[in-house]
């Protein structure tokens, strides 16, 4: 396999390292050995040295969640995400990936979703009407939201609606690339699929960019990939706060005593942690889990439950079970993704709620 | 033992272990063989740096409880197939790799934390647990298990039980041996048994303590009472250094007949001038030693009047507090890539333990016997398990790149007589095979020598428990 000499380092100095095996919450979640870094890095290892076919780690490669823990977690800097991603752009040069990853790029490249999507919810049809005028403000929903968790999307506009914020929302919203990036990395798809999103934002003055997985996307990874923003790009509970300081939240007390689940997107990538805490004790009596802010365990996304729907209903019950064990009544999420993957475990012992529910309830 | 595979067999034992853990749990993928077929053992890690395939089990399985591993393993004893128990693989000697093929059993989804006991001060954990894990948990109610050997974050409850694990504050709480109460753990026949509910009874022998060291040769242990303890008032450390490890070993003697501090580390000068150097910052000659001493204030009060008093007595000049604590914010991150050894440097620790008339003995004798048998190594060494009778050493030898050989049998063969020479060294001064990694397959050969006679206790549990030889063979001298 033809892979960077910096990947060739890190995938040589994690094959044989264990210390981040406690970290990773898709190997917590199923307990099988090959879900850890060191695993990933030996298998790739021995692909390089011509004793296994990449086409038989490739199932393994998607199984990383890309979250970060084992990144954040490494005293000495090792990165599995970056090689993990670098062997994926590699498979997908080479027409090695797997079938079920291919029907989900096809459906990004064609739709723009990795879920095949083009129609939205009538709630959602009827929300973006109300905003389709030009504004300096657009409020970047994402194609989570959009096509998959359409209730949150029209929540999320509710609650700048009752805070008098005057925004736009696209009707065709362009993809940022964050699903993209995830499937085959720095692709010129990805790329492409990342300027095309650029030029779009930068029609506005500031936008309010309501997923992490976006926000990531276009504050961090699009400057990797020399993609350049001139718009203001401020993470939905960032704006939150910043309405909350200028009252415009109109916070009120709702009795519940909650746990918030930090995106990693937003705790480890962008370094924002204290926020959506602003914003969530205006509301409720806010406690803190095991493992939170950088430290954060990811709880599920929909994009991997497309072809590991098992799994990561396994991840999001192990959060859950954190939330669960300090005893408190409610997790708040502000990740629309990690939402549904929370919503969809089957238990009755904790509520599960955006930060949209919990402004508005 | 008996073990032949045939496609059909194949076939007809893989459903019956779909039957047993379900087909999700039951796995012959290549990417589930090569990722248990290489630990932490160097000799694994060198087979696979030269791009060949260490041995592989035909089957991997991940039951979730004792039921699961029962019916598992009355499958493997009918048509007698090896089972090998895998935790993380963090292990150094090879133990949980499948030599001669058959099942893993990888215990990682026996995770759960069934019980947080602040009245008895336990948690009853699957032993499949990271132990960082039970950490948390005990730490979420305010407690903590004191158990932090630098694999902490990558191993299991089980994988320490199974080969005596110890950490690093070791002296004042115990080894791993010291921490359980209770035991379940699976028979080779399949039966699923319990050890006594307390440890210390006089009900005859301790059946805990047959299992734990037992490397998955006896049976596997499935679920574990693990002690906790009250997180400590205060932790305070103090820094020295020794002229000579002498006088710090006659120093460490006398203190320990006193009250036990529960970190203990003393660095040789080769040990000081490179590791601690780099991590900790002491730039200066001689043996670097770090104590902690920890509980309710006013008896740690006492115990720094006591420490100060007792070493001032040994010539250790006082380095203060700093070097302490910076070693106990960095005591894992030696073990990370770029300040561990690592490939293509050939190295070992040939961890041995024995008396305080006889432990520097062996340091300077083992240290002969390897840089003067092989010139090409390295030894450098660091005390880190101190009882009142004697102490442990973390000895190491280190070979560059450069010096060993690209052809993996050579390779294998530098390594293996460098092993023998300083463990047969260890024994014939008074040591033992190994003190607290184990002895998987990278020693076996050596525990006749160290038993002798004795040998056939161990023989004899083998033969009654596991009649078929399919547990775990080829480890442990079994």
């Amino acid at each position: 396999m033809n892979m960077s000499e910096k990947c060739k380092q890190h995938v040589d100095s994690c094959r044989f390292c264990w210390m981040c095996h406690h970290i990773c919450p898709i190997g917590n979640a199923t307990g099988h050995e090959r879900s850890t870094a060191r695993a990933r890095a030996l298998g790739i290892s021995l692909v390089n040295r011509g004793a296994i076919e990449l086409d038989e780690i490739m199932d393994n490669i998607y199984e990383c969640c890309t979250c970060g823990a084992c990144v954040h977690d490494c005293t000495t800097g090792w990165d599995p995400v970056m090689f993990t991603k670098e062997v994926r752009l590699r498979a997908a040069l080479e027409n090695k990936l797997p079938e079920y990853i291919n029907i989900l790029l096809d459906n990004c490249l064609n739709t723009g979703s990795a879920y095949g999507k083009t129609e939205l919810c009538d709630d959602l049809t009827a929300a973006l009407k109300v905003h389709a005028d030009k504004t300096d403000i657009l409020l970047y929903l994402g194609v989570d939201a959009r096509y998959m968790v359409c209730k949150q999307a029209v929540k999320a506009i509710k609650v700048l609606e009752d805070a008098d914020v005057k925004f736009t929302v696209l009707e065709n919203e362009p993809a940022s690339g964050a699903q993209l990036d995830f499937l085959i990395g720095a692709a010129n798809e990805t790329k492409e699929q990342m300027t095309a999103c650029a030029k779009a934002l930068d029609e506005f003055k500031t936008v309010v960019v309501y997923d992490p997985n976006d926000a990531k996307a276009i504050k961090q990874t699009f400057k990797e990939y020399g993609v350049e923003t001139k718009a203001e790009i401020i993470t939905y509970t960032a704006f939150l706060a910043k309405l909350h300081d200028e009252g415009k939240l109109r916070a009120k007390s709702t009795g519940k005593t909650v746990v918030f689940q930090d995106p990693y997107q937003l705790s480890r990538d962008l370094g924002e942690t204290e926020e959506a805490r602003k914003v969530i004790s205006a509301f409720a009596e806010l406690h803190e889990m095991l493992l939170n802010r950088a430290e954060t365990v990811w709880a599920g996304n929909i994009l991997m439950a497309e072809y590991l729907p098992e799994v990561i209903n396994e991840v999001s019950a192990r959060r859950l079970y954190n939330a669960e064990s300090i005893g408190e009544t409610a997790v708040v999420t502000a990740c629309v993704s990690e939402y549904a993957a929370l919503k969809n475990v089957e238990q009755n012992e904790i509520e599960i709620l955006s930060i949209e529910d919990l402004i508005l309830d | 033992m008996q073990y032949q595979m045939n496609e059909f067999l194949f076939a007809m034992i893989l459903t019956e272990l779909e039957d047993a853990v379900g087909k999700e749990n039951c796995s012959t993928r290549a990417i589930d063989k090569v990722t248990h077929s290489v630990d932490y053992y160097w000799l694994s890690r060198m087979w696979a740096d030269r791009g060949c395939r260490m041995p592989e089990a035909d089957f991997v399985v991940c039951p979730k409880d004792a039921t699961e591993v029962s019916k598992v393993l009355k499958i493997a004893n009918y048509y007698k197939i090896p089972v090998t128990t895998w935790g993380a693989g963090g292990g150094t000697q090879g133990g949980a790799i499948p030599v001669a093929g058959g099942i893993i059993l990888d215990t990682k989804r026996m995770n759960k934390i069934y019980e947080v006991n602040t009245d008895s001060m336990y948690i009853e954990c699957g032993t499949g647990a990271i132990y960082k894990h039970i950490e948390w948990a005990a730490n979420e109610v305010g407690k903590a298990t004191m158990h932090y050997p630098s694999s902490l974050t990558c191993s299991t409850v089980g994988g320490f039980l199974a080969h005596r694990g110890i950490g690093v504050c070791s002296t004042k709480y115990g080894k791993i041996d010291d921490m359980v109460l209770q035991m379940e753990v699976v028979l080779p026949n399949g039966d699923i048994i319990n050890t006594s509910p307390a440890p210390k009874h006089a009900a005859g022998p301790d059946l805990n303590q047959i299992f734990i060291g037992s490397e998955g040769t006896l049976g596997i242990i499935t679920k574990a009472q693990i002690r906790i303890f009250d997180q400590p008032e205060v932790r305070r450390f103090r820094g020295f250094l020794f002229q000579d490890m002498t006088g710090a070993f006659k120093a460490s003697r006398e203190l320990l007949q006193k009250f036990k501090p529960s970190v203990m580390r003393l660095y040789d000068e080769a040990e000081t001038a490179s590791l601690i150097k780099k991590i900790v910052g002491v730039e200066r000659k001689g043996a670097f030693m770090n104590i902690a001493y920890e509980g309710v204030k006013e008896l740690v009060d006492v115990e720094e009047r006591i420490l100060l008093e007792t070493f001032k007595k040994y010539g250790a000049e006082d380095l203060g507090s700093e070097y302490g604590e910076k070693w106990w914010k960095e005591k894992i991150t030696f073990f990370y890539p770029g300040h561990m050894m690592d490939i293509p440097q050939c190295f070992g620790t040939m961890d041995t333990i024995a008396p305080y008339d006889k432990i520097e003995e062996i340091y300077w004798a083992m240290k002969e016997a390897i840089e003067t048998n092989f010139p090409q190594a390295k030894f450098i060494a660091h005390f880190s398990h101190w009882y009142e009778w004697g102490a442990m050493i973390y000895d190491r030898f280190i070979v560059d790149g450069k010096d060993v050989p690209q052809d993996p049998v050579e390779a294998l063969r530098l390594h293996q007589e460098i092993w023998t020479c300083g463990v047969r060294t260890a024994l014939a001064h008074g040591g033992v095979v190994n003190d607290h990694h184990g002895v998987g397959i990278k020693l076996g050969r050596l525990m006749k020598e160290q038993y002798g006679p004795a040998m056939q206790v161990f023989e004899g549990i083998k033969k009654t428990l596991d009649p078929n030889g399919i547990m775990n063979p080829f480890k442990l001298g079994l």
